[in-house]
């Protein structure tokens, strides 16, 4: 989003707001609820999203006054940093915002940084902008190598980065890959999503990426914010994204959140879900296919079993049987595989194991 | 060994049976004693005024003789005593007018003063000094008793004219093994109740340290007279049953003895029972009627169905006698009294539950208006508090178990409450002899309940009333805090920083009046 779009925005929902005043009437501004009876799994378009529902947030309500109140300061500050093209964290947020509210009052704009979280949520759903537009950091996690050249436009200079040239670190993924960040050239046919960073390192190592001309990424767990965002701008450029994670609930996960969005952040929506990800493995039916891999399974633990069960509830994924299959060997057989368990042969095998993959169409919806 | 048992065997008097256990009529316990002693005379006192229509003025003085030892004389302005039947109501036990008399009173069994006099009998040795002006005579006397025989001992006796207007009781005694006590349990608690729960009486109290307490009456109105009536059949045991057919029946049958004394029976429910006991010859006379057939009468009265008995032989003290007496003597700052229509218990005995709750102001607070106790429970029966075993009362453990969270009382023990819980009845169910506490019958405890749950509602409203009111302002002034930072905010936000103070004007006033 453009950066005047969002200004434009902050300053609009402050004159509505005045405007309210002038007539007398209490300052409000309405925001989509996110409680989890208004998460919805949009069927057409394949990601969670927020259904219809809508809360009304106003001043002059004891129990509403202060978290409006910090909304407003938080909507304000955000304006200024967009002024100042500066950037901060929403913790930097906290400090810039936690001090007193005048001498004789005995209490502070921000007491605590978790008060702040919720209410740059309700800001984002407001205005329909991301944290990252209103120039918030989030952490960075996630590393990307392959034929794609970015043009960075940071801190008043423009810099050229080519992920074919990052020799054995990678780049790593910004949080923000919108304001500022453009593609320059894209050569890669697709992208590859590898969930341990171990298996990104022995695929780089590889240079696996340059042979089948692809887009390396590893989100290191679960994909950051940022992460999401790269992959969804690629698979718009038109690249098709296979994941590639362990064979266990939580490797499913990660697909899944990548795939239609988590129930956390399903005010987000299209933005950060990537509804045309295909799975790669690992899965369970791959023993039939290898063999090896029989030895190399390790007992799941508690929580995969009890994610797996939560899993195979969510209507998104137990609308493909596929899926309700590979869940249930888990269950039943209460084993995992990691990814790792790839190189059990041979280490070259796990870029072996893809390609033959992504040939025969052996993914999962 | 071969000796007699029965060689000492003698029949005792209830004198005697009292005077070995004294405990059953409240003297047990030094304090205990004292406050019965003043309880007993102090209850005759007001009995016999509402009885002769004489608006109450009872004087108590009671004063140290030596370690444990008092003197204590009480006053009254009632009709005084005929000479005839003085010796007899102070000097022998189970006589008296109150005696077998189906009637709400204070007193019941007829033992109080008689009792009163073998307590000092029995301490000192000493006789206790009366003085009755009963219509134009007055008469002067020592009082002992003869304990094997159960009679009175008259001494010293003076007899006078004096104007008929000049009426009234002087009851005057020493008495050891006593003590005097400024607690909850002492002379002064008990008479301070007193005057609560009879508005109409002025009660003075000269204390041993010479202080005088004067509780004048609230106001001019004699209460009125409880109608004496009839035993239901529900409201009696066997040994009631057989009480009644003492004596006077020689002539009649038990049939028309059970519709000619009790309220409620037909000749169709005579026969009814009929049916039920036929071994039962109702034909007999009621005097020969054996404690076997009482029995049984008695559980038959429990399987007939019965008109619940009239429930104006009940006289509360009434919702605003009380609540006058609890702003007079209390000085709270706010009075709930309930008003209640009598109820029944044991399917035959009606009652009247009365509860007043005075909460805030002076209530539990000493002459420095320092908090001197938490919540207190004032129980009463029949117009007499009752000041002593109060775990054992249904009152107490009703109280106790209501949740009064729920009233907005966090704690009842901490807060500035004072409940008053009144228990009238022709016959009110005490655990004992001493007449401190009543006893938990499942219709009166209910009814206990409901009645303080009322009452507890209102002071309910009036605390979350005052709540409310205090939330209000603090909510005012929370919002108003903010509006300051927001109007700034704002300000700048809408790129209109000329307008903050507009802003803030704007909203200062909405909130004075969204929560004015």
């Amino acid at each position: 989003m453009a950066e005047k779009e969002t200004l434009e925005k902050l300053t609009g929902l402050g004159k509505t707001m005045v405007e309210q005043v002038d007539k007398g009437k209490s300052p409000t501004f309405e925001a989509s609820l996110r409680s989890k009876g208004n998460i919805e799994f949009d069927k057409s378009v394949g990601f969670l999203r927020l259904g219809d529902k809508k809360e009304e947030r106003t001043f002059l309500n004891v129990s509403q006054a202060r978290t409006f109140m910090q909304t407003v300061a938080v909507a304000n500050k955000a304006k200024k940093f967009l002024a100042e093209d500066l950037h901060t964290s929403i913790r930097g947020l906290y400090y810039q915002l936690k001090f007193s509210l005048g001498e004789d009052i005995d209490e502070s704009l921000f007491e605590e940084q978790s008060e702040s979280n919720a209410l740059v949520e309700d800001l984002e759903v407001a205005l329909s902008v991301k944290r990252e537009d209103l120039h918030l950091t989030t952490d960075r996690k996630g590393v990307v190598a392959g034929n794609m050249i970015v043009k960075d436009n940071f801190a008043g200079e423009q810099t050229e980065i080519d992920c074919a040239q990052q020799g054995r670190s990678g780049w790593m993924i910004p949080s923000d890959v919108d304001n500022g960040m453009e593609f320059v050239d894209i050569k890669a046919k697709y992208v590859l999503v590898v969930e341990k960073d171990a298996l990104w390192q022995r695929l780089n190592e590889d240079r696996f990426w340059k042979k089948d001309n692809c887009i390396l990424i590893t989100p290191k767990g679960q994909a950051s914010r940022g992460t999401r965002r790269l992959i969804r701008r690629l698979a718009d450029k038109g690249l098709p994204v296979y994941v590639f994670t362990d064979c266990d609930a939580w490797g499913w996960y990660i697909y899944w959140t990548i795939k239609t969005g988590s129930m956390n952040l399903a005010y987000l929506g299209r933005d950060f879900s990537i509804p045309e990800a295909k799975f790669l493995g690992v899965t369970m039916s791959d023993i039939e296919k290898f063999p090896f891999l029989k030895k190399l399974t390790i007992k799941a633990k508690e929580i995969d079993i009890k994610r797996a069960e939560e899993m195979i509830s969510y209507p998104w994924i137990n609308m493909h049987p596929e899926w309700v299959s590979e869940l249930n060997k888990v269950l039943k057989t209460g084993q995992k595989i990691e990814q790792d368990a790839l190189q059990g042969e041979r280490l070259t095998f796990v870029g072996e194991y893809i390609r033959q993959k992504i040939k025969n169409k052996e993914w999962l919806p | 060994m071969d000796h007699d048992i029965f060689g000492e065997f003698r029949e005792y008097s209830v004198a005697e049976f009292f005077k070995k256990n004294r405990q059953m009529l409240g003297f047990s316990g030094k304090v205990r004693s004292l406050t019965t002693i003043v309880h007993e005379y102090a209850t005759n006192s007001l009995d016999a005024c509402d009885e002769a229509r004489i608006l109450p003025e009872i004087e108590v003085w009671v004063a140290e003789e030596g370690e444990e030892r008092y003197r204590v004389k009480v006053r009254d302005n009632g009709p005084g005593i005929p000479e005839k039947l003085l010796a007899s109501a102070l000097a022998t036990m189970l006589s008296g007018t109150k005696f077998n008399r189906y009637v709400q009173q204070r007193g019941q069994q007829g033992i109080g003063a008689t009792g009163c006099t073998m307590y000092a009998l029995i301490t000192t040795g000493q006789p206790v000094k009366v003085v009755s002006k009963h219509k134009g005579t007055a008469i002067k006397c020592s009082l002992g008793i003869d304990f094997k025989q159960n009679r009175p001992i008259v001494s010293d006796l003076i007899k006078e004219d004096c104007s008929p207007d000049d009426h009234g009781l002087e009851v005057e005694g020493t008495f050891a093994d006593v003590k005097y006590e400024k607690s909850g349990y002492g002379v002064g608690e008990y008479l301070k109740r007193t005057a609560i729960a009879n508005p109409h009486a002025t009660i003075i109290f000269n204390s041993p340290e010479g202080e005088r307490f004067t509780y004048p009456r609230s106001i001019d109105a004699i209460p009125r007279k409880a109608r004496e009536v009839q035993p239901h059949p529900l409201g009696i045991g066997p040994n009631d049953l057989l009480d009644l057919t003492k004596g006077k029946y020689e002539s009649t049958k038990l049939s028309s003895f059970l519709q000619n004394e009790f309220t409620r029976v037909s000749l169709n429910k005579v026969k009814e029972l009929q049916e039920l006991v036929p071994e039962v010859d109702f034909n007999m006379k009621p005097s020969e009627l054996t404690w076997e057939q009482a029995e049984k009468l008695v559980a038959a009265f429990k399987k007939v169905k019965w008109i619940a008995p009239e429930t104006d032989s009940v006289v509360p003290i009434s919702t605003s006698q009380i609540e006058k007496s609890l702003r007079n003597i209390l000085n709270p700052e706010i009075v709930y009294v309930t008003e209640r229509p009598p109820k029944i218990y044991r399917g035959g005995i009606p009652f009247v539950v009365e509860v007043g709750i005075a909460y805030g102001g002076d209530v539990n607070k000493d002459k420095e208006g320092k908090p001197a106790s938490g919540g207190v429970v004032m129980r009463f029966a029949n117009r007499a508090p009752l000041l002593f075993d109060a775990g054992g009362c249904a009152i107490t453990q009703t109280v106790k178990d209501i949740d009064w969270k729920r009233y907005e009382l966090r704690n009842f023990d901490d807060e500035p409450v004072a409940l008053l819980v009144h228990v009238v009845s022709v016959h009110v169910p005490y655990t004992s002899a001493g007449k401190q506490s009543i006893s938990a019958e499942d219709d009166l405890v209910d009814e206990i309940r409901n009645a303080v749950m009322e009452a507890g509602r209102q002071v309910q409203r009036h605390l979350s009333g005052k709540r409310k009111e205090k939330e209000k302002v603090s909510k005012k002034a929370a919002i108003l805090r903010y509006v300051n930072q927001i109007s700034g905010d704002l300000s700048e936000l809408a790129d209109e920083v000329k307008k903050k103070e507009k802003l803030r004007a704007n909203l200062e006033k909405m909130v004075q009046e969204r929560f004015e």
